[in-house]
Protein backbone atom coordinates (compact mmCIF):
# COMPACT_ATOMS: atom_id res chain seq x y z
CA UNK A 1 0.00 0.00 0.00
CA UNK A 2 2.50 2.53 -0.91
CA UNK A 3 1.12 5.61 -2.53
CA UNK A 4 2.97 7.88 -4.20
CA UNK A 5 4.17 11.19 -2.35
CA UNK A 6 2.70 13.33 -5.07
CA UNK A 7 -0.35 11.73 -4.83
CA UNK A 8 -0.45 12.55 -1.02
CA UNK A 9 0.99 16.23 -1.49
CA UNK A 10 -1.87 17.21 -4.34
CA UNK A 11 -4.34 15.63 -1.57
CA UNK A 12 -3.37 17.91 1.09
CA UNK A 13 -3.24 20.88 -0.80
CA UNK A 14 -6.84 20.77 -1.96
CA UNK A 15 -8.14 19.59 1.59
CA UNK A 16 -5.94 22.84 2.88
CA UNK A 17 -8.36 24.91 0.33
CA UNK A 18 -11.35 23.95 1.72
CA UNK A 19 -9.94 24.29 5.02
CA UNK A 20 -9.27 27.47 5.01
CA UNK A 21 -13.41 28.20 3.80
CA UNK A 22 -14.94 25.74 6.77
CA UNK A 23 -12.16 27.65 9.42
CA UNK A 24 -13.48 30.96 8.15
CA UNK A 25 -17.17 29.45 8.59
CA UNK A 26 -16.47 28.22 11.63
CA UNK A 27 -14.99 31.62 13.21
CA UNK A 28 -17.80 34.04 11.77
CA UNK A 29 -20.22 33.42 13.88
CA UNK A 30 -18.42 34.22 16.68
CA UNK A 31 -17.01 37.96 15.86
CA UNK A 32 -19.95 38.78 14.28
CA UNK A 33 -22.01 38.19 17.02
CA UNK A 34 -19.04 40.06 19.42
CA UNK A 35 -19.15 42.65 16.83
CA UNK A 36 -22.84 43.05 17.10
CA UNK A 37 -23.20 43.17 20.82
CA UNK A 38 -20.46 44.66 22.30
CA UNK A 39 -18.66 46.94 19.50
CA UNK A 40 -22.01 48.44 18.24
CA UNK A 41 -22.90 49.80 21.88
CA UNK A 42 -19.54 51.77 21.87
CA UNK A 43 -20.29 52.91 18.38
CA UNK A 44 -23.42 54.28 19.66
CA UNK A 45 -22.53 55.59 22.43
CA UNK A 46 -20.18 57.79 20.77
CA UNK A 47 -23.17 58.82 18.82
CA UNK A 48 -25.51 59.49 21.42
CA UNK A 49 -22.69 61.80 23.13
CA UNK A 50 -23.21 64.26 20.73
CA UNK A 51 -26.44 65.11 21.75
CA UNK A 52 -28.69 66.46 24.09
CA UNK A 53 -31.05 63.85 24.64
CA UNK A 54 -32.73 63.79 28.16
CA UNK A 55 -35.32 60.51 28.57
CA UNK A 56 -37.88 62.19 30.69
CA UNK A 57 -38.32 65.68 28.88
CA UNK A 58 -38.92 64.12 25.32
CA UNK A 59 -40.03 67.62 23.75
CA UNK A 60 -36.66 68.69 24.34
CA UNK A 61 -35.87 65.78 21.00
CA UNK A 62 -32.57 64.53 20.71
CA UNK A 63 -30.32 67.66 19.04
CA UNK A 64 -26.69 67.11 17.61
CA UNK A 65 -24.63 69.45 20.17
CA UNK A 66 -21.17 68.18 18.80
CA UNK A 67 -18.51 67.90 21.41
CA UNK A 68 -20.64 70.10 23.80
CA UNK A 69 -21.08 67.53 26.19
CA UNK A 70 -17.40 66.40 26.27
CA UNK A 71 -16.24 69.70 26.65
CA UNK A 72 -19.05 70.23 29.46
CA UNK A 73 -17.80 67.14 31.16
CA UNK A 74 -14.07 67.57 30.80
CA UNK A 75 -13.95 71.22 31.73
CA UNK A 76 -16.81 72.05 33.85
CA UNK A 77 -18.79 68.60 35.91
CA UNK A 78 -16.88 69.31 39.41
CA UNK A 79 -19.03 66.03 40.01
CA UNK A 80 -17.35 64.39 37.05
CA UNK A 81 -13.68 65.63 38.23
CA UNK A 82 -14.06 64.06 41.38
CA UNK A 83 -14.74 60.82 39.59
CA UNK A 84 -12.00 60.40 37.80
CA UNK A 85 -9.93 60.94 40.92
CA UNK A 86 -11.97 58.46 43.05
CA UNK A 87 -11.32 56.34 40.40
CA UNK A 88 -7.82 56.39 40.34
CA UNK A 89 -7.08 56.58 43.88
CA UNK A 90 -9.79 53.68 44.67
CA UNK A 91 -8.22 51.59 41.71
CA UNK A 92 -4.63 51.84 42.15
CA UNK A 93 -5.16 51.14 46.33
CA UNK A 94 -6.83 48.02 45.50
CA UNK A 95 -4.44 46.86 43.36
CA UNK A 96 -1.66 47.59 45.13
CA UNK A 97 -2.99 46.32 48.34
CA UNK A 98 -4.48 43.19 47.19
CA UNK A 99 -1.06 42.66 44.98
CA UNK A 100 0.69 42.94 48.21
CA UNK A 101 -1.66 40.78 50.40
CA UNK A 102 -1.38 38.50 46.97
CA UNK A 103 1.75 38.09 46.81
CA UNK A 104 2.26 37.12 50.89
CA UNK A 105 -0.70 34.54 49.99
CA UNK A 106 1.47 32.83 47.36
CA UNK A 107 4.27 33.09 49.03
CA UNK A 108 3.13 31.21 52.10
CA UNK A 109 1.15 28.43 49.66
CA UNK A 110 4.34 28.26 47.71
CA UNK A 111 5.52 26.18 49.79
CA UNK A 112 5.39 21.76 50.66
CA UNK A 113 3.15 21.31 53.92
CA UNK A 114 0.00 19.15 54.77
CA UNK A 115 -3.39 20.35 53.45
CA UNK A 116 -1.69 22.36 51.02
CA UNK A 117 -4.97 22.00 49.05
CA UNK A 118 -7.61 22.72 51.81
CA UNK A 119 -5.55 26.16 52.52
CA UNK A 120 -5.46 27.11 48.64
CA UNK A 121 -9.33 26.57 48.43
CA UNK A 122 -10.13 28.52 51.50
CA UNK A 123 -7.99 31.69 49.90
CA UNK A 124 -9.37 31.43 46.86
CA UNK A 125 -13.02 31.58 48.17
CA UNK A 126 -13.45 35.67 48.35
CA UNK A 127 -12.46 35.56 44.64
CA UNK A 128 -16.12 33.50 43.97
CA UNK A 129 -18.19 35.75 46.14
CA UNK A 130 -20.76 38.07 43.89
CA UNK A 131 -19.67 41.73 44.71
CA UNK A 132 -23.35 42.67 45.89
CA UNK A 133 -22.93 39.72 48.65
CA UNK A 134 -19.54 41.34 49.50
CA UNK A 135 -20.98 44.47 50.03
CA UNK A 136 -24.01 43.54 52.26
CA UNK A 137 -22.16 41.21 54.43
CA UNK A 138 -19.21 43.77 55.19
CA UNK A 139 -21.49 46.02 55.58
CA UNK A 140 -24.03 44.69 58.05
CA UNK A 141 -21.81 42.10 59.58
CA UNK A 142 -18.58 43.16 59.97
CA UNK A 143 -18.68 47.64 59.60
CA UNK A 144 -22.32 48.00 60.90
CA UNK A 145 -21.45 50.92 63.76
CA UNK A 146 -23.50 49.14 66.60
CA UNK A 147 -23.33 45.14 65.97
CA UNK A 148 -20.41 45.36 63.55
CA UNK A 149 -17.85 42.67 64.63
CA UNK A 150 -15.29 45.04 63.44
CA UNK A 151 -16.09 47.44 66.09
CA UNK A 152 -17.04 44.59 68.36
CA UNK A 153 -13.01 43.55 68.09
CA UNK A 154 -11.77 47.34 67.79
CA UNK A 155 -14.07 48.48 71.19
CA UNK A 156 -12.18 45.22 73.10
CA UNK A 157 -8.71 46.67 71.92
CA UNK A 158 -9.80 49.45 73.81
CA UNK A 159 -10.53 52.01 71.03
CA UNK A 160 -13.49 53.78 70.48
CA UNK A 161 -17.00 52.92 68.47
CA UNK A 162 -16.39 53.91 64.39
CA UNK A 163 -18.67 54.34 61.58
CA UNK A 164 -16.65 52.91 58.97
CA UNK A 165 -18.45 53.46 56.01
CA UNK A 166 -19.50 57.26 56.98
CA UNK A 167 -16.12 58.08 58.18
CA UNK A 168 -13.67 56.09 56.14
CA UNK A 169 -16.11 54.96 53.30
CA UNK A 170 -13.08 55.11 50.70
CA UNK A 171 -10.89 52.89 52.82
CA UNK A 172 -14.03 51.11 53.62
CA UNK A 173 -14.63 49.97 50.14
CA UNK A 174 -10.66 49.41 49.30
CA UNK A 175 -11.23 46.96 52.20
CA UNK A 176 -13.73 44.76 50.68
CA UNK A 177 -12.45 45.16 47.61
CA UNK A 178 -8.66 44.03 48.25
CA UNK A 179 -10.41 41.28 50.50
CA UNK A 180 -12.10 39.81 47.13
CA UNK A 181 -8.95 40.68 44.47
CA UNK A 182 -5.91 39.44 46.90
CA UNK A 183 -6.71 35.97 46.10
CA UNK A 184 -6.68 36.84 42.15
CA UNK A 185 -3.53 38.48 42.54
CA UNK A 186 -2.60 34.89 44.49
CA UNK A 187 -3.28 32.76 41.75
CA UNK A 188 -1.50 34.70 39.06
CA UNK A 189 1.59 35.15 41.34
CA UNK A 190 1.88 31.48 42.87
CA UNK A 191 1.57 29.98 39.35
CA UNK A 192 4.76 32.18 38.71
CA UNK A 193 6.49 31.27 41.83
CA UNK A 194 6.08 27.51 40.68
CA UNK A 195 7.73 28.61 37.30
CA UNK A 196 10.85 29.29 39.22
CA UNK A 197 13.10 26.07 39.07
CA UNK A 198 14.60 24.96 42.30
CA UNK A 199 18.14 24.59 40.56
CA UNK A 200 18.04 28.47 40.00
CA UNK A 201 17.16 28.89 43.75
CA UNK A 202 19.54 26.18 44.76
CA UNK A 203 22.47 27.90 42.98
CA UNK A 204 22.21 30.91 44.59
CA UNK A 205 22.01 29.71 48.08
CA UNK A 206 24.98 27.44 47.13
CA UNK A 207 26.73 31.02 46.43
CA UNK A 208 25.39 32.39 49.89
CA UNK A 209 22.11 34.24 49.22
CA UNK A 210 20.18 34.46 52.62
CA UNK A 211 16.31 34.23 52.00
CA UNK A 212 16.23 37.85 52.07
CA UNK A 213 18.91 38.03 49.09
CA UNK A 214 16.88 35.07 47.29
CA UNK A 215 13.69 36.58 47.21
CA UNK A 216 15.03 40.63 45.95
CA UNK A 217 17.61 38.61 43.77
CA UNK A 218 15.60 35.67 42.30
CA UNK A 219 12.04 35.84 43.11
CA UNK A 220 10.81 39.47 42.04
CA UNK A 221 12.54 39.80 39.16
CA UNK A 222 11.67 36.21 37.91
CA UNK A 223 8.40 37.01 39.03
CA UNK A 224 8.18 40.28 36.96
CA UNK A 225 6.11 39.53 34.34
CA UNK A 226 3.45 37.71 36.13
CA UNK A 227 3.28 40.94 38.39
CA UNK A 228 2.99 43.13 35.28
CA UNK A 229 -0.32 40.81 33.93
CA UNK A 230 -1.27 40.69 37.47
CA UNK A 231 -2.17 44.42 37.79
CA UNK A 232 -2.84 45.06 34.64
CA UNK A 233 -5.59 42.86 34.35
CA UNK A 234 -6.58 43.83 38.22
CA UNK A 235 -7.01 47.08 36.79
CA UNK A 236 -9.18 46.18 33.76
CA UNK A 237 -11.50 44.63 35.93
CA UNK A 238 -11.25 46.73 39.46
CA UNK A 239 -11.48 50.22 37.46
CA UNK A 240 -15.36 48.86 36.58
CA UNK A 241 -15.89 48.06 40.01
CA UNK A 242 -19.62 49.00 40.47
CA UNK A 243 -21.76 46.60 43.14
CA UNK A 244 -19.90 47.30 46.39
CA UNK A 245 -20.25 50.65 45.85
CA UNK A 246 -23.69 50.46 44.89
CA UNK A 247 -24.67 48.82 48.01
CA UNK A 248 -22.11 49.37 50.40
CA UNK A 249 -22.39 53.58 49.55
CA UNK A 250 -23.96 54.49 47.21
CA UNK A 251 -21.84 57.10 46.13
CA UNK A 252 -21.46 58.82 49.22
CA UNK A 253 -21.24 60.42 51.73
CA UNK A 254 -21.46 62.98 49.35
CA UNK A 255 -19.09 62.11 46.48
CA UNK A 256 -16.54 60.50 48.44
CA UNK A 257 -16.66 57.43 46.69
CA UNK A 258 -18.27 58.15 43.38
CA UNK A 259 -16.39 56.58 40.90
CA UNK A 260 -16.77 57.08 36.77
CA UNK A 261 -19.10 53.66 36.43
CA UNK A 262 -21.22 54.83 39.56
CA UNK A 263 -21.36 58.57 37.91
CA UNK A 264 -22.46 56.98 34.56
CA UNK A 265 -25.30 55.20 36.17
CA UNK A 266 -26.61 57.97 38.60
CA UNK A 267 -26.75 60.25 35.26
CA UNK A 268 -28.91 57.64 33.30
CA UNK A 269 -30.86 55.85 36.30
CA UNK A 270 -31.76 58.97 37.90
CA UNK A 271 -30.65 62.30 35.57
CA UNK A 272 -32.30 59.85 32.84
CA UNK A 273 -29.90 62.12 30.53
CA UNK A 274 -28.63 59.63 27.70
CA UNK A 275 -26.51 62.49 26.17
CA UNK A 276 -24.17 63.27 29.08
CA UNK A 277 -24.14 59.55 30.24
CA UNK A 278 -23.18 58.47 27.08
CA UNK A 279 -20.23 61.01 27.05
CA UNK A 280 -18.98 59.80 29.94
CA UNK A 281 -18.91 56.06 28.81
CA UNK A 282 -17.49 57.08 26.36
CA UNK A 283 -14.69 59.10 28.31
CA UNK A 284 -14.40 55.81 30.47
CA UNK A 285 -13.80 53.82 27.33
CA UNK A 286 -10.66 56.18 26.57
CA UNK A 287 -9.09 55.74 30.11
CA UNK A 288 -9.74 52.25 29.72
CA UNK A 289 -8.40 51.57 26.60
CA UNK A 290 -5.19 53.15 27.61
CA UNK A 291 -4.57 50.07 30.07
CA UNK A 292 -5.74 48.05 27.49
CA UNK A 293 -3.51 48.89 25.06
CA UNK A 294 -0.37 48.29 27.74
CA UNK A 295 -2.53 44.46 28.16
CA UNK A 296 -2.80 43.76 25.00
CA UNK A 297 0.51 43.92 23.74
CA UNK A 298 1.74 42.03 26.69
CA UNK A 299 -0.36 39.16 26.40
CA UNK A 300 0.11 38.91 22.39
CA UNK A 301 4.00 39.12 23.30
CA UNK A 302 2.78 35.38 25.52
CA UNK A 303 0.83 34.07 22.67
CA UNK A 304 3.50 34.91 20.19
CA UNK A 305 5.86 33.05 22.37
CA UNK A 306 3.52 30.04 23.01
CA UNK A 307 3.49 30.07 19.37
CA UNK A 308 7.06 29.61 18.85
CA UNK A 309 7.59 27.49 22.01
CA UNK B 1 28.95 14.74 37.62
CA UNK B 2 30.03 12.42 35.00
CA UNK B 3 27.37 10.72 32.45
CA UNK B 4 28.28 7.08 34.02
CA UNK B 5 27.07 8.09 36.86
CA UNK B 6 25.40 5.84 38.74
CA UNK B 7 21.71 6.36 38.66
CA UNK B 8 22.09 7.09 42.63
CA UNK B 9 18.52 8.07 43.88
CA UNK B 10 18.82 11.51 46.30
CA UNK B 11 16.26 11.99 48.87
CA UNK B 12 14.64 14.96 47.40
CA UNK B 13 12.40 15.74 49.90
CA UNK B 14 12.95 19.44 51.27
CA UNK B 15 14.64 19.66 54.51
CA UNK B 16 12.73 20.31 57.79
CA UNK B 17 13.74 23.42 58.71
CA UNK B 18 13.33 25.19 62.03
CA UNK B 19 10.65 27.53 61.57
CA UNK B 20 8.75 25.41 58.94
CA UNK B 21 6.50 24.17 61.46
CA UNK B 22 5.76 27.65 62.85
CA UNK B 23 5.08 28.82 59.11
CA UNK B 24 2.67 25.85 58.36
CA UNK B 25 0.77 27.60 61.36
CA UNK B 26 0.85 30.92 60.24
CA UNK B 27 -0.56 29.54 56.53
CA UNK B 28 -3.77 27.93 58.29
CA UNK B 29 -4.16 30.87 59.99
CA UNK B 30 -4.22 33.23 57.27
CA UNK B 31 -6.19 30.80 55.57
CA UNK B 32 -8.88 30.74 58.30
CA UNK B 33 -9.13 34.44 58.35
CA UNK B 34 -9.27 34.97 54.60
CA UNK B 35 -12.21 32.20 54.47
CA UNK B 36 -13.83 33.53 58.31
CA UNK B 37 -16.46 36.18 56.03
CA UNK B 38 -17.97 33.34 54.15
CA UNK B 39 -18.11 31.20 57.31
CA UNK B 40 -19.45 34.55 59.13
CA UNK B 41 -21.97 34.68 56.72
CA UNK B 42 -22.80 31.09 57.08
CA UNK B 43 -23.71 30.99 60.77
CA UNK B 44 -25.27 33.82 61.06
CA UNK B 45 -27.71 31.99 58.33
CA UNK B 46 -28.49 29.79 60.86
CA UNK B 47 -29.03 32.20 64.15
CA UNK B 48 -32.21 33.59 65.13
CA UNK B 49 -31.99 37.36 64.68
CA UNK B 50 -31.85 38.48 68.54
CA UNK B 51 -28.43 35.96 67.92
CA UNK B 52 -27.56 36.95 64.85
CA UNK B 53 -27.21 41.09 66.16
CA UNK B 54 -25.67 40.22 69.76
CA UNK B 55 -23.06 41.91 70.87
CA UNK B 56 -20.98 40.68 71.89
CA UNK B 57 -21.01 38.34 68.97
CA UNK B 58 -22.42 34.66 69.48
CA UNK B 59 -20.16 32.03 68.37
CA UNK B 60 -22.20 29.77 69.74
CA UNK B 61 -26.20 29.32 69.59
CA UNK B 62 -29.24 27.57 68.99
CA UNK B 63 -29.43 26.65 65.26
CA UNK B 64 -32.39 27.14 63.15
CA UNK B 65 -33.64 27.01 59.17
CA UNK B 66 -36.29 29.63 59.79
CA UNK B 67 -34.57 32.64 57.98
CA UNK B 68 -34.40 30.02 54.87
CA UNK B 69 -37.77 29.52 54.61
CA UNK B 70 -38.13 33.21 54.74
CA UNK B 71 -36.29 34.29 52.41
CA UNK B 72 -37.32 31.95 50.09
CA UNK B 73 -41.44 33.04 50.86
CA UNK B 74 -39.69 36.81 50.15
CA UNK B 75 -39.59 35.72 46.22
CA UNK B 76 -35.95 34.58 46.72
CA UNK B 77 -36.78 31.39 44.16
CA UNK B 78 -37.64 33.74 41.12
CA UNK B 79 -34.65 35.41 41.28
CA UNK B 80 -32.90 31.92 41.97
CA UNK B 81 -34.38 30.45 38.65
CA UNK B 82 -33.80 33.57 36.41
CA UNK B 83 -30.30 33.49 37.79
CA UNK B 84 -29.81 29.75 36.69
CA UNK B 85 -31.46 30.47 33.46
CA UNK B 86 -29.41 33.33 32.84
CA UNK B 87 -26.30 31.83 33.31
CA UNK B 88 -27.13 28.40 31.94
CA UNK B 89 -28.25 29.64 28.73
CA UNK B 90 -25.67 32.33 28.05
CA UNK B 91 -23.07 29.88 28.90
CA UNK B 92 -25.01 27.79 26.03
CA UNK B 93 -25.06 30.36 23.95
CA UNK B 94 -21.18 31.07 24.52
CA UNK B 95 -20.06 27.63 24.25
CA UNK B 96 -21.92 27.25 20.67
CA UNK B 97 -20.33 30.14 19.15
CA UNK B 98 -17.39 29.87 20.94
CA UNK B 99 -16.18 26.15 20.41
CA UNK B 100 -16.23 26.23 16.30
CA UNK B 101 -14.52 30.04 16.83
CA UNK B 102 -11.65 28.18 18.93
CA UNK B 103 -11.48 25.33 16.92
CA UNK B 104 -10.61 27.42 13.60
CA UNK B 105 -8.16 29.81 15.67
CA UNK B 106 -6.55 26.47 16.99
CA UNK B 107 -5.92 24.00 14.50
CA UNK B 108 -6.36 26.32 11.39
CA UNK B 109 -3.90 29.52 12.12
CA UNK B 110 -3.90 31.82 10.08
CA UNK B 111 -1.51 35.25 9.82
CA UNK B 112 -3.98 36.82 10.91
CA UNK B 113 -4.59 34.53 14.27
CA UNK B 114 -2.95 36.82 16.52
CA UNK B 115 -4.81 39.72 15.29
CA UNK B 116 -8.08 38.42 15.69
CA UNK B 117 -7.30 37.06 19.27
CA UNK B 118 -6.26 40.45 19.91
CA UNK B 119 -9.45 41.71 18.82
CA UNK B 120 -11.64 39.43 20.57
CA UNK B 121 -10.07 40.08 23.62
CA UNK B 122 -10.23 43.58 23.58
CA UNK B 123 -13.68 43.55 23.41
CA UNK B 124 -13.69 42.53 26.99
CA UNK B 125 -11.21 44.49 28.00
CA UNK B 126 -13.85 47.71 27.36
CA UNK B 127 -16.04 48.96 30.26
CA UNK B 128 -19.58 47.62 30.32
CA UNK B 129 -20.46 51.27 31.51
CA UNK B 130 -18.82 52.32 28.12
CA UNK B 131 -21.70 50.14 26.41
CA UNK B 132 -24.52 50.54 29.00
CA UNK B 133 -26.48 53.44 27.83
CA UNK B 134 -27.22 52.71 23.85
CA UNK B 135 -27.97 49.30 25.72
CA UNK B 136 -30.66 51.05 27.95
CA UNK B 137 -32.30 52.50 25.10
CA UNK B 138 -32.48 49.53 22.91
CA UNK B 139 -33.23 47.01 25.01
CA UNK B 140 -36.54 49.21 26.05
CA UNK B 141 -37.56 50.13 22.35
CA UNK B 142 -37.38 46.69 20.94
CA UNK B 143 -38.84 44.77 23.80
CA UNK B 144 -36.02 43.13 25.39
CA UNK B 145 -35.79 45.09 28.49
CA UNK B 146 -36.38 43.25 31.61
CA UNK B 147 -36.27 40.04 29.71
CA UNK B 148 -34.46 36.64 30.45
CA UNK B 149 -33.64 36.28 26.59
CA UNK B 150 -32.40 39.85 26.64
CA UNK B 151 -29.55 38.67 29.10
CA UNK B 152 -28.79 36.10 27.85
CA UNK B 153 -28.08 37.41 24.49
CA UNK B 154 -25.61 39.98 26.34
CA UNK B 155 -24.25 37.54 28.77
CA UNK B 156 -23.08 35.37 25.73
CA UNK B 157 -21.07 38.26 24.34
CA UNK B 158 -19.33 38.99 28.05
CA UNK B 159 -18.18 35.39 28.40
CA UNK B 160 -17.44 34.62 24.49
CA UNK B 161 -13.78 36.09 24.64
CA UNK B 162 -13.31 34.19 27.60
CA UNK B 163 -14.34 30.57 25.70
CA UNK B 164 -12.47 31.71 22.78
CA UNK B 165 -9.44 32.44 24.44
CA UNK B 166 -10.04 29.55 26.73
CA UNK B 167 -10.65 26.26 24.27
CA UNK B 168 -8.19 27.76 21.85
CA UNK B 169 -5.62 27.35 24.34
CA UNK B 170 -6.72 23.65 25.24
CA UNK B 171 -7.05 23.31 21.61
CA UNK B 172 -3.47 24.20 21.06
CA UNK B 173 -2.26 21.94 23.53
CA UNK B 174 -3.38 18.59 22.16
CA UNK B 175 -1.03 16.50 19.56
CA UNK B 176 -1.41 17.38 16.43
CA UNK B 177 -0.71 14.15 14.92
CA UNK B 178 -4.08 12.78 16.30
CA UNK B 179 -6.39 15.49 14.34
CA UNK B 180 -4.19 14.90 11.52
CA UNK B 181 -4.96 11.51 11.50
CA UNK B 182 -8.61 12.01 11.45
CA UNK B 183 -8.72 14.86 9.12
CA UNK B 184 -7.11 12.13 6.65
CA UNK B 185 -9.51 9.50 7.41
CA UNK B 186 -12.24 12.52 5.67
CA UNK B 187 -13.94 12.97 9.59
CA UNK B 188 -15.71 16.48 9.30
CA UNK B 189 -15.81 19.20 12.10
CA UNK B 190 -18.55 17.44 14.22
CA UNK B 191 -17.19 14.35 14.22
CA UNK B 192 -13.77 15.63 15.09
CA UNK B 193 -15.11 17.93 17.34
CA UNK B 194 -17.29 15.78 19.35
CA UNK B 195 -15.65 12.21 18.67
CA UNK B 196 -11.93 13.62 19.76
CA UNK B 197 -11.07 16.88 20.70
CA UNK B 198 -14.17 17.44 23.14
CA UNK B 199 -13.30 14.17 24.77
CA UNK B 200 -9.50 15.02 25.27
CA UNK B 201 -10.16 18.13 26.42
CA UNK B 202 -13.41 17.60 28.53
CA UNK B 203 -11.55 19.13 31.69
CA UNK B 204 -10.75 22.18 29.81
CA UNK B 205 -14.06 22.77 28.78
CA UNK B 206 -15.93 21.96 32.17
CA UNK B 207 -13.75 24.87 34.24
CA UNK B 208 -14.33 27.28 30.61
CA UNK B 209 -18.31 26.57 31.22
CA UNK B 210 -17.82 26.91 35.29
CA UNK B 211 -16.11 30.23 34.91
CA UNK B 212 -18.12 31.37 32.36
CA UNK B 213 -21.45 30.52 34.72
CA UNK B 214 -19.93 32.37 37.36
CA UNK B 215 -19.18 35.56 35.70
CA UNK B 216 -22.88 35.49 34.64
CA UNK B 217 -24.48 34.61 37.92
CA UNK B 218 -22.18 37.20 39.83
CA UNK B 219 -22.94 40.03 37.06
CA UNK B 220 -24.50 43.07 38.46
CA UNK B 221 -23.96 46.62 36.72
CA UNK B 222 -26.15 44.82 33.26
CA UNK B 223 -28.50 43.28 35.79
CA UNK B 224 -29.15 46.41 37.54
CA UNK B 225 -29.64 48.27 34.44
CA UNK B 226 -31.63 46.10 32.09
CA UNK B 227 -33.60 43.73 34.57
CA UNK B 228 -36.92 44.10 36.57
CA UNK B 229 -39.22 42.23 38.13
CA UNK B 230 -39.35 39.65 35.36
CA UNK B 231 -35.19 38.74 35.13
CA UNK B 232 -34.00 40.10 38.24
CA UNK B 233 -30.77 37.85 38.90
CA UNK B 234 -29.69 37.24 42.23
CA UNK B 235 -26.99 39.83 42.74
CA UNK B 236 -30.02 42.43 42.09
CA UNK B 237 -32.10 40.43 45.17
CA UNK B 238 -29.05 40.65 47.32
CA UNK B 239 -28.66 44.30 46.63
CA UNK B 240 -32.38 45.31 48.15
CA UNK B 241 -30.71 44.60 51.42
CA UNK B 242 -29.18 47.69 52.09
CA UNK B 243 -30.71 49.64 54.65
CA UNK B 244 -29.44 48.80 57.69
CA UNK B 245 -32.61 49.10 59.80
CA UNK B 246 -34.12 46.76 61.71
CA UNK B 247 -33.08 43.05 62.01
CA UNK B 248 -32.76 41.31 59.11
CA UNK B 249 -28.78 40.41 59.50
CA UNK B 250 -29.53 36.68 60.14
CA UNK B 251 -32.37 36.41 56.89
CA UNK B 252 -29.73 38.41 54.81
CA UNK B 253 -27.08 35.56 55.48
CA UNK B 254 -29.23 33.33 54.50
CA UNK B 255 -30.24 34.83 51.13
CA UNK B 256 -25.88 35.71 51.09
CA UNK B 257 -25.06 31.74 51.74
CA UNK B 258 -27.78 31.09 49.00
CA UNK B 259 -26.38 32.91 46.48
CA UNK B 260 -22.96 32.51 46.94
CA UNK B 261 -22.49 28.87 48.24
CA UNK B 262 -23.00 27.66 44.63
CA UNK B 263 -20.68 29.66 42.88
CA UNK B 264 -17.85 28.81 45.61
CA UNK B 265 -18.40 25.06 45.27
CA UNK B 266 -18.43 25.79 41.31
CA UNK B 267 -14.90 27.66 41.51
CA UNK B 268 -13.47 25.00 43.97
CA UNK B 269 -14.28 22.41 41.00
CA UNK B 270 -12.88 24.97 38.49
CA UNK B 271 -9.43 25.60 40.41
CA UNK B 272 -7.13 23.74 38.52
CA UNK B 273 -7.68 25.68 35.20
CA UNK B 274 -8.80 29.02 37.06
CA UNK B 275 -5.62 31.07 36.64
CA UNK B 276 -5.64 30.20 32.59
CA UNK B 277 -9.04 31.19 32.46
CA UNK B 278 -8.55 34.69 34.49
CA UNK B 279 -5.50 35.10 32.33
CA UNK B 280 -7.07 33.89 29.02
CA UNK B 281 -4.58 31.56 28.53
CA UNK B 282 -1.25 33.24 29.08
CA UNK B 283 -0.28 31.06 32.28
CA UNK B 284 -1.18 28.01 31.95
Amino acid sequence: MATPATQVDAGRWAFLRSQRMASIALLLPALAYLALMTQAPFVLTLWYGFHRWILTSPELGHAWIGLENFRYELTQDPIFRTAIKNTLEITASIVGGSLVIGLGLALLLNRTFPLRGVARSLMIAPFFVMPTVNAVVQKNLFLNPIFGLVNWFWTTLGFHRVDWLAVHPKFSIIAMAVWQWAPFMMLILLAGLQGISEEVREAARIDGAGPVTEFRRITLPLLGPYVELAVLLGMIYILQLFGEIFVATQGGPGTETTTIPYYVYQTISQANDVGTSSAQGVLAIVFSSIIAALLLRLLTRTFRKGLTA
Amino acid sequence: MSAVTPRVVVPSRPRVRPGAVGLNLLTYAVAFLVFFPVLWTLLTAFKKEADAAATPPKFFFQATLSNFSTVFDAGYFTYFKNTVILAGGSTVLALVLGLPAAYSLAFNPSKHTPKVLSWVLSTKMLPAVGALIPLVVIYKRVGLFDTRLGMILLYAAFNLPLVIWMMRSFFADLPKEILEASIVDGAGFFRIMTRIVLPLTAPGLAATALLSLIFSWNEFLLAVNLTAANSGTLPVFISGFQTSEGLFFAKMSAASTLAVAPVILAGWLAQRSLVRGLTFGAVK
